[in-house]
């Protein structure tokens, strides 16, 4: 019950936070610049503030790189002067980009993002891309892809995406950027972490007493996190997902653990091992920078706005409609 | 040669990583690539609403009468960001939009690209309160 009081104190931190600052007011509480000593209140060491994960290196290593882990210093400035170039809609696919988003500030040229050596995300396996599935990871996602395919793409809102009906993104854990708004908060109260993203509107609260996982008959699509501190560097392990986020096509067995290490003031080194035998037969793991950003959050309330989901619903029973008339007109 | 054919594999890695998630819906499932518009009108109210800004505008069509049409834009959180907000596109703004109608064939459509009658981008150029492209471009740069 006390935890669960301060889990609710840390919410209402978060809340007050995000209320009482305007864009006037993006002055980061009175607080001495960080240094590797620097601690919060009660002792830990400080990972809060404003951050965001932006990334433009790929997940996965091209594989024409090969071996290749780092850019050297010449071909990653190369590199980030082509990201930086804004990208027609051509250039995107077609359509893909419907909407103008340099206009609409959505792009990665007009996001701070940390320096990346790394050609991938990955780093184990060696070679930089995800384990290929094992026979069970293979098996579960082709029944996953024919049940979607039975229930057919506009039947109803629940036969959408998770992103479109506003469930889940990219939020993980582990956490990956989202397309845009990929910006972060963690906050910190004694005996636990609370980290808030932006998109959409999630937040991790991070038991750090050393609390068992709920019960294993308890699935969550954020799974349930327990943190610790080795050192320097947040360690969080996550288990008990349901079978539905299915990150990278995992099952509900999904094991993740995450390192928060910070560098220096404004860069967290945030490194994920996943671990799920039902789909791949060895863990992999990933790393990237997350970067110091200036606050606040804004608020991503994206089920209530979501126009879109009745728009695609209605689009698509106009398109039975017409197809019926066209039938009955033969 | 070598180092040609990296960067050539580093750029299309980026742009494969991007082009799954740039929207958060599908545009092919709401709009309709084969009814394009350019609407011109004058704004009427603009809903600053997760996870799409909708423009709300009145359109006389060539009969004179005046439709009310709603056109879907980017998340507010990154146009607030940039410099805008809830004042920065007043009722009454003459803008045009290109963009393509709702597949339901409903006076809605997503504004692909949305200008001032004299030309100028609706939310680049400095056009709004507080809009600074220069810095926009430089919080990438770090």
């Amino acid at each position: 019950m006390r935890h669960l009081i301060l889990g609710l104190m840390l919410i209402a931190a978060i809340s007050v936070t995000l209320n009482s600052q305007t864009p006037a007011a993006k002055v980061s509480p009175a607080r001495p610049s960080w240094t590797p000593e620097s601690r919060t209140p009660d002792g830990q060491p400080d990972l809060e503030g404003y951050w965001s994960n932006v990334s433009i290196t790929p997940m996965e290593r091209p594989r024409e790189l090969a071996a290749k882990e780092f850019y050297t210093d010449e071909e990653l400035a190369k590199v980030e002067k082509d990201a930086q170039k804004p990208k027609s809609v051509a250039e995107l696919g077609g359509t893909i980009a419907h909407y103008d988003f340099v206009q609409f500030g959505l792009d990665s040229t007009q996001a701070k993002h940390a320096l990346n050596h790394r050609t991938s995300l990955v780093t184990d396996p060696p070679d930089g891309r995800i384990p290929a599935m094992n026979e069970e990871g293979r098996t579960r996602n082709a029944e996953r892809a024919a049940a979607r395919k039975r229930m057919g793409p506009y039947d109803g809102p629940e036969s959408r995406p998770m992103s479109e009906r506003c469930i889940f993104m990219t939020q993980g854990p582990p956490m990956l950027p989202e397309a845009y708004n990929a910006n972060l908060q963690i906050q910190q109260g004694p005996g636990y972490v609370a980290i808030l993203q932006e998109e959409i509107h999630d937040i991790r609260i991070i038991p750090l007493d050393g609390r068992p996982h709920i019960g294993a008959n308890i699935h969550q699509y954020m799974g349930d996190s327990r943190g610790h501190w080795e050192g320097n560097t947040l360690v969080v392990d996550t288990t008990n997902f349901n079978d539905k986020t299915a990150f990278r096509g995992s099952s509900e067995h999904l094991h993740v653990i995450e390192r928060f290490t910070r560098l220096d003031a404004d860069t967290i080194r945030y490194q994920f091992t996943v671990e799920d035998p039902h789909t791949w037969d060895r863990p992999w793991t990933a790393e990237l920078p997350i970067t110091r950003i200036d606050g606040p959050l804004f608020e991503f309330a994206c089920h209530e706005g979501n126009y879109g989901m009745a728009n695609t619903l209605k689009g698509a029973r106009a398109a039975e409609k017409a197809a019926e008339e066209k039938q009955n007109a033969k | 040669m070598r180092t040609t054919s990296v960067f050539r594999a580093a750029v299309l890695g980026m742009v494969m990583a991007a082009v799954p998630v740039l929207a958060h819906h599908s545009f092919g499932a709401e709009f309709d690539v084969n009814k394009p518009l350019k609407l011109h009108g004058v704004v009427t109210k603009w809903e600053l609403t997760n996870p799409h800004s909708w423009i709300h505008m009145d359109v006389k069509g060539p009969d004179g009468k005046v439709a009310s049409w709603m056109i879907e834009g980017g998340s507010p959180n990154s146009l607030y960001r940039l410099g805008f907000n809830k004042e920065s596109l007043p009722e009454g703004t003459e803008i045009v939009v290109e963009g393509y109608q709702a597949k339901d064939g409903s006076t809605r459509a997503v504004g692909a690209k949305l200008t001032f009658t004299d030309g100028r981008q609706l939310f680049l150029g400095g056009s709004a309160p507080g809009a600074n492209p220069d810095t926009a471009g430089e919080s990438g740069k770090k």
